[in-house]
């Protein structure tokens, strides 16, 4: 008996010793953004349901500043040995064409994009436009009026109403917030409506505030059922701030492959479905394999709407 | 109503317990703010359940709140933004013997605020929330603007000293990301500049690092203070009585300065201070230890955060980064703060509110023991203590952000404190113009854009006319009064 326990324990630990040889000491994920966002909130739980598949743990370290340059230019400079990761974003291009930062997408290689957030577009909820389709009725009658406030300027959000302006042939006024003030103005009466990340009112959604005019992504939100996407709308417009795990480039394909296990595994799982979608996110993966084209891809449509309003460096 | 008995139960005090307490650590430690520490706590405090759970975080929040002027009076470092005027009275208050009392008032006023505020919170959130919601661009910038002009003399002294110091900290607040987004500025190519100039770093050097240089420089001028004997640990009753106005004032300032948003709590404490100079009748001693400066600001810095409660949980807008993480947090829980919130969720919205009034007192029966254990600091010799505080600075610098630059700042902005002092320029209005920059820079620009580049969009409300002329009137009004004085005692 004891010899058949011996034999057992032998076994488990010869089938882990490959699998140990990477990750061989803790990891450490670097978020772009404050403590308690919603970026910051789903890299935690992430790292913790990551961190247990890897053996080893996976700690979040807030670095901030310049749109995310500051923590993007960290990581990069770490060694490319696959535990110095970065939760990824838009960010990567939002803050290269604004001249933030020298590195572009291209300095990273990409672990896998692990969850997806449309742009809600919201008004006060007495105001007198029923739906988007009146909304950017009276925006298309009288140029300039209807004033959009977005989380600041360069931002996701920002971009996506510039978009919304290209395709609907529309003229806005955009001003530029931080997080959730754009709602509290919107709340005051003196903006007619905001842009906003779903996490960002949910709660003035709830609380009968404010109505959801239409979200940006290609199909409905679960939480937010009501709210038609802008195809639904009529608009031709789909745009959504993806998020994942990247390693600076040159990282070894199978230190990237594991981590790429690890972290897909941890976000198609229940409990990290519920979570993302209570904070608005869609889980929404992409392996390594495509992650890349797939930021090569989103980095020229950034460039272009940066490029129209002005904020495009490089 | 009867629900506020939930808070009782012993999960929930237990909470409550372990929330304050962390709270009260991340108080004290400068450079790990509550915002930070409530995000680390998060996945713990869902497991919790929303009752228990949101009593833990809310326990943080407010617990800061005292712990943030323990190492503001003893060793001229705040502990939070919110305690940076806390130093001016409360440091020399130290170095004269009175760390005691001034650690026992601080405690004592952070009761009386945290409880008052919640008072006003369980009786008037939702009226007062719509309130808040006309305070927009034009008023917040109206509202910025005259507490520049009414706050840039704190200290005393020479006027035109203390605008170049309000002017100067504004121009440092520019570096790095516009506040708006988009583009980077002053950065001269330093990748770790352009988070900006770290709050905590400028001021960990202004204050902290200088006091060590100006040790270093001349040994004989902070004498490690005799070590008192228990029954003058205490505020005497003197002490006691005059810190009952101010703080009473500053309470309720700071309540009403919560309701905005912005960094509240720390404008708030500037506001108290600010107001304690120009009325208390005590006025003159300000600025040389008076318990007053230390009554006032702390009561004012409780206040906010208590009054930035009301935002949050009647309508469901967080105005800072530490009721962002609350948000958070509720949202995890399944708990949508707003005006359905009380209907929804009767046992958690009473939970939460009862275990402010238990939180309060656990904070005060946890801060005042540790008041005695505080005050030892201070009498350590100044060739033990010193080094520590510099240690203190450099990682409080570095934890803010884990930029290393940041270090550098607080280095820099050391000998820069130094200097300013061998010159008479007093550090308090920098950083008050450290933290209105970019309040003033950012409402000012999203009030055109609101007006369509109107200018006149600055003062088309009412609330923002009035304190615009009153913004005026008193950048004014000291020139006109010394001329009309000259004029009377010359005449032509």
């Amino acid at each position: 008996m004891r010899h058949r326990l011996a034999f057992a324990v032998a076994l488990v630990l010869a089938a882990a010793a490959p699998a140990s040889a990477f990750p061989d000491k803790p990891l450490e994920l670097t978020v772009l953004f404050g403590a308690g966002s919603a970026a910051d909130l789903l890299a935690r739980k992430l790292a913790e349901l990551a961190g247990r598949d890897l053996g080893q743990p996976v700690t979040v370290v807030n670095r901030t500043g310049a749109g995310g340059a500051l923590g993007y230019t960290y990581v990069k400079g770490q060694p490319a040995d696959g535990h110095a990761l970065v939760w990824n974003s838009n960010s990567i291009s939002t803050a290269y064409h604004a001249g933030n930062m020298k590195l572009d997408h291209t300095a990273f290689a990409g672990v896998a994009a692990l969850t997806s957030e449309p742009v809600s577009l919201a008004v006060k909820a007495d105001a007198p436009w029923k739906d988007a389709r009146e909304l950017l009725a009276h925006a298309r009658a009288n140029p300039g009026h209807v004033r959009l406030g977005n989380s600041g300027r360069g931002s996701f959000t920002h971009l996506v109403a510039v978009a919304l302006e290209n395709r609907a042939g529309v003229k806005l006024t955009h001003v530029p917030f931080g997080r959730e003030l754009a709602v509290t103005t919107v709340l005051g009466d003196k903006i007619e409506a905001s842009v906003q990340l779903p996490a960002e009112i949910m709660a003035q959604v709830t609380g009968r505030q404010v109505r959801v005019l239409a979200v940006s992504g290609d199909t409905r939100l679960v939480s937010l059922p009501d709210a038609p996407t802008l195809r639904e709308a009529g608009v031709d417009l789909t745009m959504t701030l993806w998020r994942g795990v990247a390693v600076p480039k040159g990282t070894p394909e199978t230190a990237i492959a594991r981590l790429e296990r690890a972290f897909t595994q941890a976000a198609n799982g229940p409990e990290f479905r519920d979570f993302a979608a209570r904070m608005g996110a869609v889980v929404d993966v992409r392996g390594a394999k495509d992650f890349d084209a797939f930021m090569a891809r989103d980095d020229r449509e950034i460039a272009a709407l940066m490029e129209q309003i002005g904020l495009r460096k490089q | 109503m009867s629900d506020l008995f939930v808070a009782l139960t012993p999960p929930n005090l237990l909470a409550c317990f372990i929330g304050t307490v962390l709270g009260t650590v991340v108080g004290v430690l400068p450079g790990l703010g509550p915002a930070a520490a409530m995000a680390l706590v998060l996945p713990l405090t869902i497991k919790l359940g929303p009752t228990a759970g949101l009593i833990m975080l809310a326990g943080i929040y407010y617990g800061a709140m005292y712990g943030g002027s323990t190492t503001s009076i003893l060793v001229n470092v705040p502990g939070e933004a919110a305690s940076v005027v806390t130093t001016i009275d409360g440091y020399r208050l130290a170095r004269r013997g009175r760390a005691g009392a001034a650690l026992a008032v601080a405690a004592i006023a952070s009761f009386v605020a945290g409880t008052f505020s919640v008072v006003a919170l369980q009786l008037a959130a939702p009226l007062v929330a719509r309130a808040a919601l006309a305070f927009g661009p034009a008023e917040y910038f109206a509202f910025a603007l005259l507490g520049v002009v009414l706050l840039a003399n704190l200290t005393g002294g020479s006027r035109a000293k203390s605008l170049a110091m309000v002017v100067l900290g504004i121009m440092l607040s520019t570096v790095g990301m516009d506040p708006l987004g988009g583009t980077v500025r002053f950065t001269f190519d330093l990748a770790g500049a352009q988070a900006g100039l770290s709050f905590v770093a400028v001021t960990a050097g202004l204050f902290g690092v200088a006091e060590v240089l100006a040790t270093m420089a001349d040994p004989a001028s902070t004498t490690p203070v005799a070590r008192v004997r228990f029954r003058e640990l205490y505020p005497n009753r003197e002490e006691l009585r005059r810190s009952v106005p101010p703080m009473l004032r500053g309470t309720v300032l700071g309540f009403l300065v919560g309701l905005i948003p912005g960094p509240a709590a720390t404008i708030a404490s500037f506001v108290s201070y600010g107001v304690e100079k120009k009325i208390s009748r005590h006025r003159d001693e300000l600025g040389t230890g008076a318990i007053e400066g230390v009554a006032g600001p702390e009561a004012a810095n409780n206040a906010a955060a208590g009054g930035g409660m009301i935002p949050l949980l009647s309508l469901g807008l967080p105005f800072t980064p530490s009721t962002a993480v609350l948000l958070s947090g509720m949202l995890l829980m399944n708990v949508t703060p707003g005006p359905f919130l009380l209907r929804d969720h009767p046992q958690v919205f009473w939970g939460v509110i009862g275990s402010f009034y238990v939180g309060n007192v656990m904070l005060l029966v946890l801060n005042l023991p540790l008041v005695g254990v505080f005050a030892r600091v201070a009498t350590v010799p100044p060739r033990f203590l010193m080094p520590g505080v510099l240690v203190l600075c450099v990682v409080a610098a570095y934890a803010d952000n884990n930029n290393l630059f940041d270090v550098w700042v607080v280095v820099g902005a050391g000998i820069i404190g130094w200097a300013m002092r061998a010159l008479g320029f007093n550090p308090a209005p920098l950083v008050l113009g450290l933290v209105l920059g970019p309040v003033l820079e950012r409402a000012f620009l999203q009030a055109l854009t609101i007006a369509r580049g109107e200018v006149s969009g600055l003062w088309a409300s009412g609330p923002a006319a009035v304190m615009l002329a009153a913004a005026a009137v008193a950048f004014v009004a000291p020139a006109v009064l010394a001329l009309a004085r000259r004029s009377a005692a010359d005449p032509v």
